[in-house]
């Protein structure tokens, strides 16, 4: 017979703070509410942009669409309860969680906007230094170097090397250009970001687009750590990508992440900076008729959509229609795709708290993501994000499929299909 | 017999006056009943201002008093009441007597009763909030009061309170105490108190616990949105079950259900919200004119939803909160529904006459 497992009983044991100490098996009973110290709600609805926290009636209906709920205890519903009980959200790990996915405010009936809430609360923490160590570590890479992730500025045009076709750098190449491409960080320095990158140069040469890259003298769009609380450092960086922008001739402005697009959709105009703004694989989908395919990707495929493509821009077809095009691919769609899609757990600077996050969740939200893949029975998770290659690769190996899922960016897919890179899968 | 041309009205709230105004305007003679000394109902009465616009109450309903007064075709009897009747549809001979004790016997061809409700006695709770025991807790009613004055404070002290809770549906919604309905205004009314308190007390924080919120219709953003976005009021699910005295304050015990948490909050004034029960009158009218009830003790109607204001007696009409609770536009709705029903019915008595 089996011996049965004896609980382990810590003798001092804390859970997120508080002391758990006692008796593995006691009951715990719910904490008198004494008072409902409405300071904190004040103070915070009335910082500007934070007003419609007050809004929420309990509903409830973001809880059940918050992706950080099915990993934690969280949903604006939460954070607005917890605030009217006195929590200070300006001192609370609340702040930090959310991922601006935006997937509350779509069913909101109140509008209760997190997007502007969460930017405005956070910046005033951030100028407290209240915020965890791994994103104050993050902006300062940024302010530093440009991009988050603390690579030499002079080497964000390094991967070029690798694509194997011109790509021509504007500071160097003196004519104006249909195309600006704008890389980003994550495609300019990150080993699988640098994979698409090159995939991407290979099917704009391949189709024969005339464009360019900004090379050093892009530095990161900053989106992210405006949703992550420092407005400040975005107007640096806008204002400095904008004057480089505005130096050179181009018609398009074709953007690989969808942080940046959104950037360059809503933000950098109200700084000055205006130009006509796509996705690549909206430019791209525009193109698909010219695309000569030689290579059939028999596997079943499905696409994650990011956050700031779909929900915060609307756009879920220009993805699909590319993948649709592969001879031999069968899209399949999971459970939560185009409006309710999931999250990848990267948006809002969720890029640079995996360790916080870690702290207070249950799972990754990439790891959740890829379990729903595999549940659909995907081989392959297509994305168009640069946050999420990596995300969700760590996560397949994290959640022990390695193997099982593979995770490539769409202009992978493609380049692979036109027989422009090596077979992926 | 001859068929008798006049309408009687009972009760001068804006279900009353409004059956009243509407029915002289038709061309029938109204006598008008009420045993108050003023026309304008539990409205002007007791409330400084109307939900949901807020309006000053007397100012509100100048025009439709004034209309009331100056109607030639309406004989208005302040300070009386119906005592008796004898007789049937088309020729009704009702008693009325003044506060003097003089009887006057009128015969009327229909009758609109109006007698509206009566505000719950929250000595008769279930729950204990201490109505008669804490001069903190008071009823909506108490509140329009001090509203009138101008001037919020603690009965027991005379300071402004920093912190008030509205307890909602006191009398309403019990079995226990035996009235199972809703009374479909409090939680507006309590929602455009609570705007009021925030407007002469900007540093007061008030607080609604609630079972559910019932703000239908236009009064859910123009009252419950408007209290909690413009004015900070906070709602809480979950009411309250007891007050009780700590030091010189009020500590409500109850859950917060969204948490799921047990609640014992300090509170400096406590506001019952008092739902509606059927008027004195109300019941005396149903006894005297044979009114049957319905299942709640209101007067009954037939035929509903497509009639709300025909009694199963004919020739007598309801209108307003005597029929269950209503709101003013409600009870307005009704009395202009009743006056033309209880004209209809006396042209067409008259035109049978003459056949």
């Amino acid at each position: 017979m089996t011996e049965k497992a004896k609980p382990v009983e810590l003798d001092v044991a804390y859970v997120d703070g508080v002391k758990l100490t006692g008796p593995w098996n006691r009951m715990f009973e719910p904490r008198v509410i004494t008072d409902y110290d409405l300071n904190p709600l004040e103070a915070i609805t009335q910082i500007p942009g934070a007003e419609s926290l007050g809004y929420c009636y309990q509903c409830g209906k973001c809880t059940a669409v918050c992706p950080i709920d099915t990993v934690g205890d969280y949903s604006p519903r939460k954070i607005f309860r917890r605030t009217q009980l006195g929590i200070d959200l300006m001192d609370s790990p609340d702040l930090w969680l959310c991922t601006t996915c935006a997937n509350c405010l779509r069913v909101c009936p109140k509008e209760v906007n997190m997007i502007q809430i969460m930017p405005a609360v956070r910046e005033q923490a951030v100028a407290k230094g209240n915020a965890p160590q791994e994103l104050l570590t993050a902006f300062e890479n940024t302010a530093r170097y440009g991009n988050p992730l603390g690579e030499p500025p002079r080497r964000r045009a390094d991967w070029v090397k690798a694509a194997g076709v011109p790509v021509p750098i504007l500071a160097q190449h003196k004519a104006p250009v249909d195309v600006l491409w704008w890389v980003e960080c994550y495609p300019s320095y990150h080993p699988r970001g640098k994979d698409a990158s090159v995939a991407l140069a290979r099917i704009l040469h391949h189709l024969g687009v005339d464009f360019g890259i900004l090379g050093v003298e892009e530095k990161c769009a900053g989106d992210s750590q405006r949703m992550a609380g420092e407005t400040g450092l975005f107007e640096v960086l806008a204002e400095h990508n904008i004057k480089v922008l505005s130096k050179y001739q181009f018609n398009t402005l074709m953007v690989t992440d969808p942080h940046a697009f959104n950037a360059f959709l809503h933000h950098y105009p109200k700084l000055g900076g205006s130009w006509p703004t796509v996705h690549y694989t909206q430019f791209l989908a525009a193109r698909v008729e010219a695309m000569e395919f030689t290579r059939a990707i028999r596997k079943r495929v499905t696409f994650h959509d990011p956050c700031y493509l779909g929900r915060h821009n609307g756009e879920y077809d220009a993805p699909r229609r590319l993948l649709q095009a592969i001879p031999g691919l069968e899209l399949v769609e999971m459970g939560r795709c185009r409006e309710n899609s999931y999250c990848c757990g990267g948006g809002g600077g969720g890029m640079w708290m995996d360790g916080f996050a870690a702290q207070h969740l249950n799972m990754r939200l990439s790891e959740r993501r890829v379990l729903e893949a595999l549940e659909y029975g995907a081989e392959v998770l297509a994305v168009s994000c640069p946050y999420e290659v990596s995300r969700f690769e760590d996560a397949v190996k994290s959640t022990g499929n390695a193997g099982r899922l593979a995770v490539l960016d769409i202009a992978e897919l493609l380049a692979q299909s036109l027989g422009l890179i090596p077979e992926q899968v | 017999m001859t068929i008798a041309s006049r309408l009687l009205v009972i009760g001068a709230g804006p279900a009353g006056l409004e059956a009243a105004a509407a029915a002289a305007d038709l061309g029938t003679p109204v006598v008008l009943v009420e045993a108050k000394d003023e026309i304008g109902g539990t409205p002007l009465a007791y409330y400084a201002t109307l939900t949901p616009h807020l309006q000053e109450t007397h100012e509100a309903m100048q025009g439709m008093v004034a209309r009331v007064r100056q109607h030639p075709h309406i004989d208005l009897r302040l300070g009386t009441r119906v005592v008796d009747r004898e007789g049937e549809a088309g020729h009704f001979q009702v008693t009325l007597e003044d506060k003097a004790g003089k009887r006057t016997v009128e015969e009327v061809g229909a009758v609109i009763v109006a007698t509206g409700f009566q505000h719950f006695d929250p000595g008769r709770e279930t729950q204990l909030y201490g109505y008669y025991e804490y001069d903190d807790v008071i009823t909506l009613v108490d509140a329009e009061a001090m509203f009138k004055t101008g001037r919020i404070v603690r009965p027991s002290n005379g300071q402004p309170p920093e912190r008030i809770a509205f307890i909602q549906c006191v009398g309403s919604r019990d079995r226990q105490i035996g009235n199972q309905w809703c009374s479909k205004v409090c939680c507006g009314i309590a929602s455009k108190q609570a705007i009021e308190f925030k407007r002469l007390l900007p540093q007061a924080k008030v607080f609604i616990f609630y079972i559910d919120m019932r703000m239908y219709g236009f009064w859910e953003d123009l009252l419950y949105w408007k209290a909690q976005e413009e004015y900070k009021v906070n709602y809480i699910r979950g009411i309250v079950t007891e007050v009780i005295r700590k030091g010189d304050r009020l500590l409500i015990k109850g859950e917060d259900t969204t948490m799921g948490r047990p609640m014992e909050v300090p509170m400096d004034l406590v506001v019952l919200s008092v739902g509606m029960e059927p008027s004195a009158g109300t019941r005396e009218m149903a006894r005297i004119f044979g009114l049957p009830k319905e299942s709640h003790g209101f007067l009954a109607t037939v035929g509903e939803p497509l009639d709300t204001v025909s009694t199963p007696v004919p020739g007598v009409y309801v209108a307003g909160a005597a029929a269950g609770p209503k709101d003013i536009e409600d009870s307005v709705s009704m009395g202009g529904m009743a006056a033309a029903k209880a004209v209809g019915f006396l042209n067409r008595l008259k035109v049978a006459e003459t056949v």
